[in-house]
């Protein structure tokens, strides 16, 4: 292949690369943290005896989980704009990634709160706790901890999914790229130095979670 | 011995200089030894490219494509591009040549090779009927979008950049298509794309109540074809071709059965001037 790199002109668009890794890490990390939220409520209304509950979590779980990401994106935005609901990009990307991520976690969560043992849960109750305490303090500390590592999975793929924003039109990283890319046409650069910056962001992301982890659970893995 | 060394010399140099010269046949050469022109044109860009009713590509660069292909005398093979997608298409050596309105700037030359132009386009805005834009200027009290990555992209962030109007006001849109349907479902009050295209949407029915608007100011958008930066020989080829276009009718023509009129004077000089 005789191709001739030129890096300086990636060097001299830095400022608005960086721009959009931000907005690539800010998009994902809101949506992991939104997700873990609405997936630890859904894990439990998935388990629940109640049709009323169970239900409706299960259909989340089904369509979140067998449906592309691409497709998701593209209906927040343009799907929900056909009804004359307009989302920004940025929150039509936030709320499609939400619902992505709460889908595959509510099952990493239902899988660890089923490996502890429900006499667990007797024991607490039979001290006089309720079941929010009991969430609380013993089944929800086991819980994250058993299944700490599958959830970095997620969050890795969080992060690589937000570059389907792209479609819709969100400055993040991939769109940045491309934009940029279509000014000088060094495609190859730009994707190679935008597909470094990802691996930052991701290796970034894992450490930060990490040093959490390691604060919460007291190092205990 | 000496002489069977002598022997093995020459062999080896022979083969040496036709190993050599195999490798020196440039993009001409493999093209028509191919029998095949790789042909990459963007297809969601009517009148210049599209599918047509049988969903074949169709259009005035697909025209151009099978016009090279005839004076090459081998297939033209259709390949559908996005705007993003042409150098890749290049550098791979997916495509011979682009046929994709490509802008000739100085800054995409360093990377790419163009041709003589081909086109000239004028970039427009778009709006529904009664919304108010009467001046480029107007714009800035009002949503604009356009697709990712196209100049009419890069002139109107550069110009509101340059009138202080920020970008908060502004959408971009992955793909030409999806620029018309934001502006279709209202996420947008206004998209800027190219005179020819919204011509063509306004023959359409849910483009009935929309109008075309101001030019944006003082610019012509000269569109060349491109190729290989480094297959010099390969380009002349397509400057010649290009120029025959116009001698020999065959632009007219095009223009004609695209555009339903006569090629503008105006635009044989443009593409003239800037040769």
């Amino acid at each position: 292949m005789e191709y001739e790199f030129h890096w300086n002109i990636v060097f001299q668009k830095m400022p608005q690369l960086l721009n959009g890794a931000f907005v690539t890490l800010h998009v994902s990390v809101l949506s992991m943290l939104i997700g873990i939220a609405i997936a630890v409520l859904l894990a439990i209304a998935k388990m629940s005896d109640y049709k009323l509950f169970s239900l409706p979590a299960t259909l989340w779980v089904e369509i979140a989980r067998n449906t592309p990401a691409l497709f998701q994106i593209y209906m927040a935005y343009f799907g929900l704009g056909a009804f004359g609901i307009h989302l920004s990009p940025y929150v039509a990307v936030l709320s499609a990634l939400v619902f992505v991520n709460a889908g595959y976690l509510t099952e990493t969560f239902r899988g660890g709160f089923m490996s502890i043992p429900r006499t667990q849960y007797s024991a607490s109750r039979s001290l006089g706790m309720n079941s929010v305490q009991v969430y609380r303090y013993i089944i929800l500390p086991q819980m994250f901890r058993r299944i700490y590592h599958p959830m970095t999975n997620q969050f890795v793929w969080s992060i690589l999914m937000s570059s389907l924003g792209i479609l819709v039109g969100m400055d993040e990283l991939s769109g940045e790229t491309q934009r940029l890319q279509s000014l000088s046409f060094r495609t190859l650069e730009f994707f190679m130095v935008a597909a470094v910056m990802y691996f930052l962001i991701t290796k970034l992301v894992l450490f930060s979670a990490s040093l959490v982890s390691q604060k919460l659970f007291k190092g205990d893995l | 011995m000496k002489l069977t060394k002598k022997i093995f010399l020459c062999a080896a140099t022979i083969a040496a200089v036709t190993v050599f010269s195999a490798t020196q046949a440039d993009q001409l050469d493999t093209v028509i030894k191919r029998g095949v022109l790789n042909c990459g044109v963007v297809l969601d860009f009517p009148p210049m490219g599209y599918f047509d009713k049988e969903n074949k590509p169709a259009g005035f660069d697909v025209d151009y494509c099978n016009d090279l292909a005839g004076a090459l005398g081998v297939k033209a093979e259709i390949l559908n591009l996005t705007w993003g997608d042409r150098i890749p298409s290049l550098v791979s050596g997916k495509t011979d040549v682009v046929v994709g309105s490509t802008s000739d700037t100085l800054e995409r030359a360093k990377s790419v090779g163009f041709s003589y132009p081909y086109f000239v386009f004028k970039f427009q805005v778009f709006s529904k009927k009664g919304t108010g834009i009467n001046t480029f200027d107007d714009l800035k009290k009002f949503k604009v979008g356009a697709a990712l990555g196209t100049t009419y992209e890069t002139e109107y962030l550069a110009y509101a950049k340059k009138h202080g109007w920020g970008t908060d006001n502004y959408t971009s849109f992955k793909s030409e298509n999806d620029a018309y349907l934001g502006l279709f479902q209202g996420k947008v009050d206004a998209i800027i794309s190219t005179n020819t295209n919204i011509a063509t949407k306004l023959q359409t029915q849910e483009f009935k109540d929309y109008v075309a608007g101001p030019f944006v100011p003082d610019y012509d958008d000269v569109v060349g074809l491109i190729a290989k930066r480094s297959e010099v020989a390969w380009i002349d080829y397509l400057n010649l071709f290009l120029i025959h276009q116009i001698r020999d009718g065959k632009m007219n023509e095009r223009y004609n059965k695209h555009f339903g009129s006569e090629v503008p004077a105006d635009l044989i000089k443009t593409l003239r001037d800037n040769k």
